[in-house]
Order: structure tokens, then sequence, then C-alpha cells
């Protein structure tokens, strides 16, 4: 019979792990926004994100030195791929299905250059704050979940900030409205470029290291996590950041119940079938399409 | 007009453009002859020519988008290998089974799917090629899992196997010549320009009485039963499958091997996969990081070389404004 | 007796209306013009004649039948062609092919044919060859025949485009501003070709903002304004009109033309 605190518990885990990929949907709408390309790559900062924390801490750094460390790099690293590949190819007026393609190879370099550096056994990171969960009505609320929530909705609300306060997230805001409109007003887009991956890809980063306690990180989760953001992305109508982190809620819910009704070999299946229906029915999200 | 100086000059240059195929053509001659372990790669190559001569006729004709497209080598494989393996069926009755089955799922994904356009249909398709492979994994009874499945026989016609490899070469040779052949005289007839005109405009392909969604959806059946083959003859040649055979990272060598061959050419899908093929076996050192390799040589070549190979020897680079 | 009828023709986006209410008929030979400023909402009243737009409100009938709602590509087939304001050519493929395609909707190969190639077929294609040279020498392009579609010049663009759409052997073909972009001479070409293609027993309707062109050219003129249609009739009925004089500006650019 359906136990009501297995529920509960299995709803907050979801809605837990969607933060997480709406995190990362918020990266793919951060770097859409500003120059319409959709960075198949995404995957690959949120599994630097962990492993390069794991790596560190390994190295004896305590966890907020090595994992601010950890963000710095994949920004950078973000930084590197815009130059290296995407700049590359939009300069040549590269069709989006050829931006695709590279960003994805990207993605299998980057997972390649890790496999080679770390080995492909799994990694983890310690939980943030190692006390019990608090139970409440039977329902155990661990610290790392506490510090998921809490860590995405202050990004949130910081993003919210940026995005309204500042000259450069309301010269991202004007690029994703009309990148021309915008040129012309001495918004510099190449720059704004730039910008978008290393943002889109401390996302990432912090993202990975969120989530790492929970589960583990190994060279290939990217992809899956990108997946999911993805999901994220269009459910909440692509090019909305906070339509996309709402879409990431429900994805980690819709996962969860999944899981929850079905057994845990469907997770994958659970998301990628959440992402076609949506193809296929409602491609502008829930909340209609940003533009 | 053939006496014009343009056309004198053009001459050279297009035998020129014959370089690449010739060298391929070689290379899968001298590996016939040879015999030995060049075979296993050359044969290797050849299977993934014909996986790459689908996607080229969807991709490179069409100018569409799939990323999936190792869903239907995966029906085709794991066809072969239950059908053979489990039932005993002929080789050639597990292929024929393969190539039905990837048709009628190329349809009913299809008819949804090649609605989408953009970034939206390059998820949906790669989301596609992802659930098989989770099927592949998850449905044990059939698949095996990740343990896969072994025991596969040898390709043969009735009860007359291919023993040798040297035999099964041939018959990949042939084989691939074959669906090459199929491609050209798809790309010269009514419907391959059908197919190149709603790459250019769909727009204008509507407006000239072309059925757009019809067209896509014959194009996309058709790779897919390129794909199915090619993933069929791959597990008779290795003699068994397993997901990892079938995942994300034979589309990434698919799409290396189409852009170095030249997307849009005929011959590219063999140049690229004989060229990409033998890769790892001119440069020993990189066997361990072939993927690494792969994904760096794709990346390199949507910048620099977007027409690949086969585009080289020509005057003007004429496809690359394709897509 | 008309080709072409458009009853209450409206279309809304959002607030905005582009057409309202507009009704002519088209007859069922010669050549015609709609003709306005611009945003008069020409362009759409050609998507909805065309099946690329539905409209709002009212029908388009064609040859007897009501085509609302028809695809464009079986309109297509039953005889009614378009081409566009920006020239919409196959870059991929040679002049020759470009008009092959347009072939396509009176021919019948499919997958099979291509790849068993039966007696039939090869005749379908060496009639398929005959008639898109046939069509690449009206338009003068015969010297182009082998080249990518993609670097002929602009005007070249244009005659590829008509020619191509003349391959569908249309009863009436839609130009959507022929001349836009070509220069003087190659105007008055243009004009020639339209006119040999009316004799030849295909009805044309352009849009068009060269008034030379089709004060020379057509013999049936409608004019928009503003999504309206303000007057209808001939060269000179049209030259004479009030209403029309106003709307291009007190007459300024109709008496350059």
């Amino acid at each position: 019979m359906l136990d009501p605190v297995f529920l509960a518990q299995t709803i907050l885990n979801g809605l837990s792990v969607g933060c997480i990929y709406g995190l990362i949907g918020i990266g793919f709408c951060v770097i859409y926004n500003a120059s319409g390309i959709v960075n198949f790559a995404q995957g690959a900062f949120v599994m630097m994100g962990g492993m390069i924390t794991h790596v560190l801490m390994q190295q004896h750094l305590p966890l907020i030195p090595s994992a601010l460390l950890a963000i710095i790099v994949v920004a950078l690293a973000g930084v590197v791929i815009e130059r290296i590949v995407v700049r590359p190819l939009w300069d040549r007026k590269a069709t989006m299905f050829v931006m695709i393609l590279a960003t994805l190879a990207a993605q299998i370099v980057i997972e390649r250059l890790t496999l080679m550096l770390v080995g492909d056994q799994p990694k983890s990171i310690a939980v943030f704050t190692d006390l019990p969960p608090i139970k409440l009505a039977g329902v155990a609320i661990g610290y790392q979940t506490l510090w998921i929530m809490g860590t995405s909705l202050v990004l949130i609300a910081a993003l919210g900030l940026f995005f309204q306060k500042t000259l450069v997230g309301r010269a991202m805001r004007a690029c994703a409205i009309n990148r021309e409109a915008a040129a012309l007003q001495g918004i510099v887009v190449s720059r704004m470029l730039a910008m978008s991956f290393a943002l889109s890809a401390a996302l990432g980063a912090i993202a990975g290291i969120l989530v790492t306690p929970t589960q583990f990180t190994a060279f290939n989760v990217g992809t899956p996590f990108a997946i999911s953001g993805f999901i994220a992305a269009i459910v909440g109508g692509f090019g909305r950041p906070f339509g996309a982190f709402l879409g990431g809620l429900l994805l980690g819910l819709a996962q969860a119940l999944a899981v929850f009704g079905l057994g845990s070999g469907l997770k994958n299946m659970a998301a990628l079938s959440v992402l076609l229906i949506f193809l296929f029915l409602r491609p502008s999200g829930i909340l209609g399409s940003a533009k | 007009m053939a006496t014009s100086p343009a056309t004198i000059l053009r001459n050279p240059r297009q035998w020129l453009g014959q370089l690449p195929l010739a060298f391929a053509v070689a290379v899968v001659a001298y590996a016939i002859i040879d015999g030995g372990y060049i075979v296993t790669v050359v044969g290797f190559a050849l299977i993934y020519a014909v996986f790459v001569a689908g996607l080229n006729i969807f991709m490179g004709y069409a100018g569409q988008t799939s990323f999936g497209q190792n869903a239907f080598a995966a029906i085709g494989g794991y066809a072969s290998a239950v059908l053979t393996a489990t039932y005993g069926w002929p080789p050639l009755a597990g292929i024929v089974a393969g190539m039905a089955g990837a048709v009628v799922c190329a349809l009913l994904i299809g008819m949804p799917t090649l609605r989408l356009k953009g970034h939206y249909l390059a998820m949906g398709t790669l989301a596609i090629g992802l659930i098989v492979y989770e099927i592949a994994v998850e449905w044990q009874s059939v698949t095996n899992g990740y343990m896969g499945i072994s025991g596969i026989p040898p390709l043969g016609i009735g009860s007359w196997e291919l023993e040798s490899d040297r035999a099964q070469l041939i018959f990949l040779a042939i084989v691939t010549a074959l669906s090459l052949w199929a491609t050209w005289r798809l790309r010269q007839s009514r419907f391959g320009r059908a197919l190149v005109a709603l790459s250019g405009s769909e727009d204008a392909a509507r407006a000239l009485g072309i059925n757009v969604g019809r067209t896509k959806l014959i194009a996309f059946v058709i790779s897919a039963m390129f794909a199915s083959l090619a993933g069929s003859l791959l597990v008779h040649i290795v003699g068994f499958i397993s997901p990892e055979m079938i995942g994300m990272n034979m589309v990434i060598l698919a799409f290396t091997m189409l852009y170095v061959g030249g997307i849009g050419t005929t011959t590219g899908p063999l140049i690229g996969a004989v060229v990409i093929g033998l890769l790892p076996e001119v440069f020993r050192g990189l066997k361990d990081y072939q993927d690494l390799v792969y994904g760096t040589a794709l990346i390199l070549i949507l910048i620099y070389a977007p027409g690949g190979i086969a585009s080289l020897g020509r005057l003007a680079p004429k496809r690359r404004a394709a897509r | 007796m008309s080709i072409l009828r458009v009853d209450g023709l409206t279309r809304r986006f959002g607030g905005l209306v582009a057409n309202n209410d507009i009704t002519f008929a088209i007859p069922a030979h010669g050549v015609s013009a709609v003709i306005g400023p611009n945003g008069a909402g020409k362009t759409t009243l050609f998507n909805m004649i065309s099946g690329f737009m539905e409209p709002s409100e009212g029908r388009v009938t064609f040859d007897g039948k009501i085509i609302t709602g028809v695809r464009p590509e079986e309109i297509a087939a039953r005889g009614l062609v378009r081409t566009f304001q920006l020239t919409q050519l196959f870059q991929n493929l040679s002049v020759l092919e470009n008009v092959k395609v347009g072939c396509h909707v009176r021919t019948r190969a499919g997958v099979f044919a291509a790849l068993t190639r039966p007696a039939w077929a090869r005749r379908e294609e060496a009639e398929t060859d005959a008639k898109a040279r046939a069509l690449i020498d009206l338009v003068g392009l015969s010297d182009q025949t082998e080249q990518l579609a993609g670097v002929l010049p602009y005007g070249q663009q244009r005659l590829l485009e008509i020619a191509r759409a003349m391959a569908t052997e249309p009863r009436l073909m839609l130009l959507d501003e022929p001349a836009a972009g070509l220069n003087h001479d190659e105007t008055a070409q243009l004009g020639t070709l339209i006119r040999r293609i009316a004799a030849g027993g295909t009805t044309v309707l352009l849009i068009e903002h060269d008034m030379r062109l089709v004060m020379k050219t057509a013999d049936h003129i409608v004019v928009l304004n503003f999504g309206r249609k303000i007057a209808e009739g001939t060269p000179a009925q049209i030259q004479e009109n009030e209403d029309v004089v106003e709307a291009y500006l007190g007459g300024v650019e109709m008496l350059d033309a």
C-alpha cells in the first residue's frame, strides 16, 4: 500500500534533485539568451564541478576553498570552450546544427580527458554537514538536501538581482530580447557570449558540487545531467531562466515519482519520456516560450 | 561548351577530386589481398560506411538533424543477435527482420519527431537514441543487459557460412558498394532532388508541390534501414553485441566520418569511414584515446574544413553553403 | 470568367488587421497586378491565396473550387504556383536541377523507381530534362545550365525562379515583387517575359512596386492600402483614380514611373 511517509520522502528527494536540474537548465537559458546557441556541453560543467572539488579535497584542501576554486576553474573552462570551439564557428556563421554537434563533441573531449586523468571509478565528496538527518513526522531531511535547496534559492535571488540591477545582467537581457538592437546600443554581443559561458559554467559547477555528495560523480555523468537540464529548460519555456528552475523542480518530482512507482531502472527513461511528451505536445513549455 | 577553357581547367581538378575515393578503394582492395589483421579494421570501416551513407541521405541530402541513428543500429543489431543466437535463424533472415523492424520504428518515431525544428529536433532525436540505449540496458530478459549477447554466428547465405575473414570482407565490400550505389541513384532521381530542395528552402519546396513532411519521413526511414543493416553486419562480424556498441559514441564517430568524408557527397561516407577507421592503426599510440581524438578531429573539421576531404579537390567550395 | 476569386479575405495579427475584407476577381487570361504602398498587406494576401497562411475570415476560390485551408503543396498540384519576394532558390542544386524540381508535381517516380530505373521512369526523367532545358531557354539562362543556383547574379536568380515555377505547369502564377533588385534593362526583359508567359496561356498575377512594369504589363490592377482594396481596374482607370493617387503621396511615385 501507499506509504504516505515514503511518498513525502520521495517528493522531498525529487524536489532536491530538481533544484540541481533547474540550475543546469538556467545555464542553458543564459547561453541561449545571449547567443541563440544551445550548448550541449553543459553537462561537462556539472561533472567538472564535482570532480575538481573531489580532486582538491583529496589534496586535503577544505571544502569551501575547494569548491570555490572548482567553480572558478570551471567558469574559466567555459570561457575556453567559448574561445576555441564556439567563437570560431560563430565567426564563420556556422549553422545551429554544426554548433550543437561541436559542443557535443567538446563534451566528449572533456569526458575522455577526465577519464584519462582520474580513471573510470566513481568519486564522491563528503556531505557538507555531517549530522544525522532531521526527522519531521517520519520524513528524514538530510542536511545536504537543505544545502541544495538553500543554495539554489540564494542563487535564484542573486540571479534575479544580477539581471535586474547590474549593467552586465541587463545587457544580457537586452541581447535575449533582440541581439541586433542590443549591438546597436553599443553592447558588445561577443563579450556577452564569453560572459554567458562563464556564468553558465559556474552555475553548472555549483550544481555539480551540490549534488555529488548525494550521488557520486564519474567522467560520464555529464550527459544525463545535461539532458535533464535541457528538459528543465524546455518545460519552463526555453529562454526563461526562472521557468527553467520551475521545470527542473517538476522534472525532479516526476522522476522521483516514476522511480517510486515503477522502480529505479526507469529513472532515465522517465526523464526522456517527459522530454518527448513536452517536445511533441507542448514545445513552448508550461509558461509559453520566451520569444 | 565542352571546349570552353573552363571545362578543360575543371577536368584535372575533377580528376584530383577523385583521389580520396581512389585511396579508400585501394585500402579496401589491399585489405582483401593482404588478408591479415587489417581485414578487421577495414571491415569495421565498411560497416560504418553503410551507417554513414544512411545518415548522409537524411542529413547531407535532406539537411535534417538526427542524433539518434544509433537507435536503428541497435534495432538491427539486437534483432540479428537475438534471432540468430537465441532462435537459430539464418543471418540473412535476421538482417531482413531487423530492417523491417527499423522501418516500422522509424515511421512511428519519425511522424511526431520530424515535425520538430532546430534544437528541438536535435534533442528529440538524441533522446530517442538514449532511450533505445536504456532499453538495451534494462530489458535484461532479451538483451542480457550490460553483459550483452555473444555467440552470434558469422555472416552467411543459407547454410553456407562465410568462414574466412577475407570472404567476410569481400561480402562487406559488396554490401557497401551496393549501399553507396543506392544513395547515388537516389540522389540523381526526382526523389533525391526533392530532398536537396527541401534542405535549401522548405517553403519553396512546398510552393512547388513537394510534400515536405512525407519526403522527410521517407528519407528518415531509408536512413534507418541503412543504420539497421549496419547494426546487423556489426554484430555478425564481431560475434557479440552490448549496449556500449550502440551508444552515443557511435553517433559521434559517424558524424566525424561524415564530416571528414564530406557531408552531402555520395562517396564521402566511404572516404570518411576508411580514413577515420585507419587513424588509430596508423597512430598506434592513439588507440586508448580514440574518442578523444575523434571528438577533437570533429571540432577542427567543423571549424576549418566543413566540406570534408571530398570537397578539397573542387574549384569552388560548392557544398559549403549547404548547412 | 475569372480564374481566381477572393471573397471578404481578412487576416488579423493580434490587434493588427493586415488584410481587411478584400474582395476581387482575377480574369482567366492575361496579366493582373496587386499594387499598393509598403505595408499595404500585399504579401499577406499572397500568403493566404497560396495556402501558406490561414485567413481569419473569407475565402479563396481557384478555378471554381474553394482552396482556403488547402495545403500549399496541394494548391501547387492544382495549378496555382507562387514565387517569393526574397528569392528562395535551392542553392545546392544546379540551374537545371532547380527547374527539374519544379517538374516534381507533374511526375511520379518514387524511391523504387529511383533504384530500379524502369523504362517508364527513364522516359519520365528524359522528358523532365527536355522540359527543364526548354524553360531555361525561355528565360534565357541556357549558358548557365550546370551552374549552381547560388552563384547566379541576382537578376538571373529571379528569372530562374520564374522558370522553376513554370515547370509546375501552372494555370495561375503569382509573382511576389519579381522586379525587386533588378536594374532598368532587366526589368524591361522581365516585362517581356511575363507577357510571353501570359500569351502562352498561363495567367500571371504579380505584386509589384515598379509602376512602370505594372503599367506596361498588367491588363488588370487591384490597389490595396492599409489592408483594404481601394481601387480596381485597367491601368488607365487606375492612373486616373483619385484615391490611388492620394495613396501614393499625391501621385509622385506614379508620375515618376
